[in-house]
């Protein structure tokens, strides 16, 4: 069934850190995914932006694992946007025939899903065109009708969508921040460094002495 | 069909006029029931095991003490918001299906015949399907299970949204 899904299966995922002892994250909750994602993606997913870190120190690689949840999210949402549709249409479609008796029909949910995937059999086709043609509707008409029904509540995902994309927004500035903070610190010592090997090793200690 | 019509009319009839738990551990039980999620609560991050490691670790970065724990306490607690919202989003509120398929002038007949011996008047009757009527337009408006997960979660936005904004500000003043 497309849009029953049964949550229970609480999936932890390790996070992959190089140096473990240094990380974060076993100090952190972890993002958990649901029973049908599939654990390898996202381990992928998140290996591939910590492979874009130049310098990956704990907190950057805390806060990419943070964005890579982010990306999740989004992947989520966009999923519920076309199950809010199939959730809309199959209401109408339930509603519509004459002798439905209840408000939203598993048997027409399921048919309409199948007969979209192009995997219905004949009495599930025959179903879906019946009600289509008692209820005198195309297929587009019904996506436009479950578009204006659901409206509202694919504005709500649109605004969870944006958020997550906000949320990136901060995380990636943040990343940026702490690698200029280690960029500066490592062009600052080497600039001492260099300032070191200049002076005399007898004047080592008179570095900001004024020359008398 | 009837039998279970009728009884589960009756059993939301008799839960009307229930007056609510009496003893005071049911008290305390129900005296959590609105508790959603928990964000409205202060968290004591400090006393925890996982924050004094988290600052240690940071302050390896370069941080200064004030600015370690001010992130360390901000990733804790963006890690609650996103905890609560993956809770939110995998728990919705359930469909009430039997509210939402009956058929409210099939019932009528079983309301008056419910309220019948307290000597109701045609005029309860019509109250209680009004009332029924109504309470099934809420629950039809709420829809599936996806919407309600969508509803539910979008109630976190503003608690995301602060707890993002105080992480990326400790990080960057340091």
């Amino acid at each position: 069934m497309l849009y029953n899904v049964h949550f229970g299966i609480y999936v932890d995922v390790a996070m992959p850190v190089e140096d473990k002892s240094k990380s974060l994250l076993p100090f952190l909750s972890s993002p958990k995914l649901l029973p049908d994602e599939s654990e390898a993606e996202f381990q992928s997913g998140l290996q591939s932006l910590l492979s874009e870190l130049d310098n990956p120190s704990p907190l950057a690689v805390a806060l990419v694992s943070q964005l890579n949840e982010c990306l999740w999210w989004i992947r989520r949402h966009t999923v519920d946007k076309e199950l809010l549709l199939h959730e809309a249409m199959a209401r109408l479609l339930s509603k519509a025939g004459n002798h439905w008796d209840t408000y939203d029909n598993h048997k027409v949910s399921e048919a309409l899903e199948r007969y979209f995937n192009g995997s219905a059999d004949k009495d599930e086709a025959a179903l879906i065109d019946e009600i289509l043609a008692e209820s005198k509707l195309t297929l587009s008409d019904l996506r436009v009708r479950a578009f204006k029904d659901a409206a509202r509540h694919i504005k709500m995902v649109d605004d969870l969508i944006h958020r997550q994309h906000q949320t990136m927004r901060h995380l990636q500035r943040s990343i940026d921040s702490i690698d200029y903070k280690s960029r500066l610190i490592k062009r600052m010592d080497l600039e001492l460094a260099a300032l070191e090997s200049k002076q005399p090793v007898k004047g080592a200690l008179t570095l900001d002495a004024k020359p008398s | 069909m009837t039998q279970n019509l009728r009884r589960n009319l009756a059993n939301r009839c008799n839960a009307l006029k229930s007056t609510g738990p009496k003893s005071v551990a049911g008290k305390r039980a129900s005296s959590q029931n609105s508790r959603k999620h928990g964000l409205n609560s202060a968290p004591d991050f400090e006393s925890s095991s996982e924050y004094r490691a988290l600052v240690e670790l940071i302050a390896e970065e370069g941080f200064s003490a004030f600015v370690c724990a001010d992130i360390a306490s901000s990733l804790l607690n963006y890690r609650r918001v996103m905890d609560a919202y993956y809770d939110t989003y995998t728990s919705p509120e359930p469909v009430d299906e039997f509210l939402r398929d009956a058929n409210v002038k099939a019932s009528n007949p079983i309301f008056s015949e419910l309220l019948s011996p307290s000597g109701s008047e045609p005029q309860d009757v019509r109250e209680m399907a009004a009332f029924f009527a109504s309470m099934q337009r809420q629950e039809r408006r709420k829809g599936g299970p996806v919407s309600r997960r969508s509803a539910d979660t979008h109630k976190l936005i503003r608690y995301q949204r602060n707890a993002i904004a105080r992480l990326s500000s400790a990080v960057r003043q340091g």
